[in-house]
């Protein structure tokens, strides 16, 4: 019973248009959503827990027209990425642990030059291989992991939904604003089975940034165009600081613009969970179930952990001055540290509840908020 | 009476873990002696390990490794237990979990017997799980695609669903498209199974006159 290549990629073309609920683990989502997405090339190496996405695309981009290639290591990928964009494609990869730390060294060079690209990170458990499985260690290295000031813009997702819609959202970041962005997944996301909605950004109305070519664009340079000179490597020290500023002054001026959370908090919170990615569904559980039981908690998800969303935090915290905080993470204090850079000169008792590796229940954290009064100030 | 050979073969994430369990305590509620063997080959430890002792306690006699005897190389290496290679000589119904997707039925070559079957009334059948809510099985043209990439099978079973978002009508849905898909292809639907809630409101039937088997949700408790 053959089925023609041309029918099989109508019937693929459908799954993303028809806007049916899907049964799906995240790593397939991903390589949905990079097709939605308009990517044209993925460059990756194998690496648990994000295999399935190079899976699934392999199998998937050839009846959309897009391509894939499979490097010798991380390294390659990333450099085989900037390339790619270079020339006017959309390029992205996945990865995780050991291989995003490889992949380290291309991002900070996308960041020097302005490139843009897109990376998927599911997180595993560390330090070095560890665990093939989940954690949220890689929370600081996606975020600030270059030799740089970690200009990049990393979007924490909970659901599969987000992943879909988050990894779309990242190719149109990427290319509008010329910073590295990243979909900070995690094992689990990577692997667990849940309901989603596929579709075509367009049906939706959603505008996709085109890809255009960086390196070499139309026109003679010099007579039509300004020459396209992207440097990363400086004679001077003062050369360098001049463009590190800025590029952090586009930085600061965008990051407004894209910063994103969720906030749920009573009136007169007593406890506010703070918590992103997978965690945060847990935090948000039991949030709720607390409230049932008349206790007023409220709930804190910065999406975007990069730039973090500082302000509505220190919002929410001025608002109540006994407000007690609550950080749960499956790390050992890497959103904790963030939440305590973001609210310096604050006195409010910061709890916390890490795991480095391991998941974490709406049980536990609702056991955790339920401790009797703990946490040290802030600041 | 034959004893009852099958391996679970499928589109990755279909439901063939949480079917082979189901279908192994159902024989051993029979009654009968069953092995339910673990073949993963990217995942070994992921699936069936966390849940043997659960098994165990219901009668089953489960071919995983157990966490004490793993050291874990992670995705660089394939561990198989070296009791998978002769499981068809277990003196019972043997059950085999076979994970990811086309390259899992590749694997069925290290088992004795399996290719070609160690007798014509023992052979193994390969039974097919389908959830027509996985995108890549979700028309009649996928799921053919999808059979026609893997191989011939014996037999089909409907598992469509959407996890806490499952409907009867959906299941129903799922039998008619899995029903044509058996008929192209020329072998039986074995069974739609479903979620002991959902199967109660199916009847002993589907839509398509298959048989409805209840199933328990296990691999909730598994990692992955």
């Amino acid at each position: 019973m053959k089925i023609a290549s041309t029918q099989l990629s109508g019937e693929y073309e459908k799954v993303l248009r028809r806007e049916q609920r899907s049964f799906m683990t995240g790593n397939e989502v991903v390589a949905w959503a990079a097709l939605a997405a308009g990517a044209d090339l993925m460059y990756g190496y194998p690496i648990t827990p994000q295999n399935e996405i190079m899976h699934y695309w392999a199998r998937l981009a050839p009846h959309f027209g897009r391509g894939f290639l499979q490097t010798e290591d991380e390294l390659s990928a990333g450099f085989a990425m900037l390339g790619g964009a270079l020339v006017g494609k959309k390029t992205f990869s996945a990865t995780a642990g050991p291989g995003n730390i490889l992949m380290q060294e291309p991002i900070a060079m996308a960041e020097m030059m302005q490139i843009p690209g897109v990376w998927i990170i599911q997180q595993r458990g560390g330090p070095s291989t560890a665990t093939v499985i989940y954690s949220q260690q890689e929370l600081r290295l996606t975020a600030t992991g270059g030799n740089g000031e970690g200009l990049r813009i990393v979007y924490s997702t909970a659901s599969h939904q987000e992943l879909f819609e988050y990894t779309i959202k990242a190719f149109n970041t990427a290319w509008r604003y010329r910073f590295p962005t990243f979909v900070l997944g995690d094992g689990y996301q990577a692997k667990m089975r849940e309901a989603v909605t596929l579709f075509r950004p367009e049906n939706r109305g959603w505008e996709l940034v085109p890809a255009e070519p960086i390196l070499c664009p139309p026109g003679v340079p010099a007579r039509d165009r300004d020459p396209v000179h992207l440097r990363n490597t400086f004679n001077l020290e003062e050369e360098l600081y001049t463009r590190l500023m800025d590029q952090l002054a586009a930085y600061e001026r965008i990051a407004p613009e894209v910063t994103e959370w969720e906030a749920e908090v009573p009136p007169g919170p007593e406890v506010l969970i703070i918590a992103h990615g997978i965690v945060a569904r847990a935090a948000r559980q039991a949030k709720e179930s607390l409230n049932r039981q008349g206790r007023k908690v409220g709930y804190f998800r910065p999406v975007t952990v990069r730039p973090f969303p500082g302000q509505a935090l220190r919002e929410i915290v001025a608002a109540s001055p006994n407000l007690r905080l609550l950080v749960a993470e499956s790390a050992y204090g890497q959103l904790l540290a963030m939440v305590k850079a973001e609210l310096y000169g604050f006195t409010n008792p910061v709890d916390s509840l890490l795991k480095p590796g391991v998941g974490i229940t709406a049980e536990e954290i609702a056991a955790a908020v339920g401790r009797p009064e703990g946490g040290e100030a802030v600041s | 009476m034959p004893r009852v050979l099958e391996a679970y073969v499928g589109e990755y994430a279909s439901g063939k873990s949480e079917n082979a369990i189901n279908r192994a305590l159902r024989l051993v509620r029979e009654g009968r002696r069953v092995r339910l063997a673990d073949l993963d080959l990217v995942e070994p430890a992921y699936t069936l390990r966390p849940l043997k002792r659960t098994l165990e306690a219901q009668g089953l006699e489960v071919l995983a490794w157990e966490t004490k005897e793993l050291i874990g190389p992670g995705e660089a290496a394939i561990t198989l237990k070296k009791e998978i290679v002769s499981t068809l000589a277990f003196p019972g119904d043997v059950i085999i979990d076979v994970g990811y997707g086309v390259e899992g039925r590749r694997l069925l070559n290290l088992i004795k017997g399996a290719f070609p079957p160690a007798n014509g009334e023992e052979a193994l059948r390969l039974i097919m799980v389908v959830n027509a809510a996985r995108p890549l099985t979700s028309s009649l043209p996928l799921i053919l695609a999808y059979l026609d990439e893997f191989g011939p099978v014996d037999g089909l079973i409907n598992n469509t669903h959407l996890g806490e978002e499952t409907t009867v009508e959906l299941i129903q849905e799922g039998a008619v498209l899995v029903t044509a898909a058996a008929r192209r292809v020329g072998c039986p639907v074995v069974a739609t199974t479903a979620w002991r809630p959902y199967a109660r409101q199916l009847g002993p039937v589907d839509r398509m006159g298959n048989p409805v088997w209840p199933i328990e949700r296990f691999m909730s408790g598994a990692f992955w």
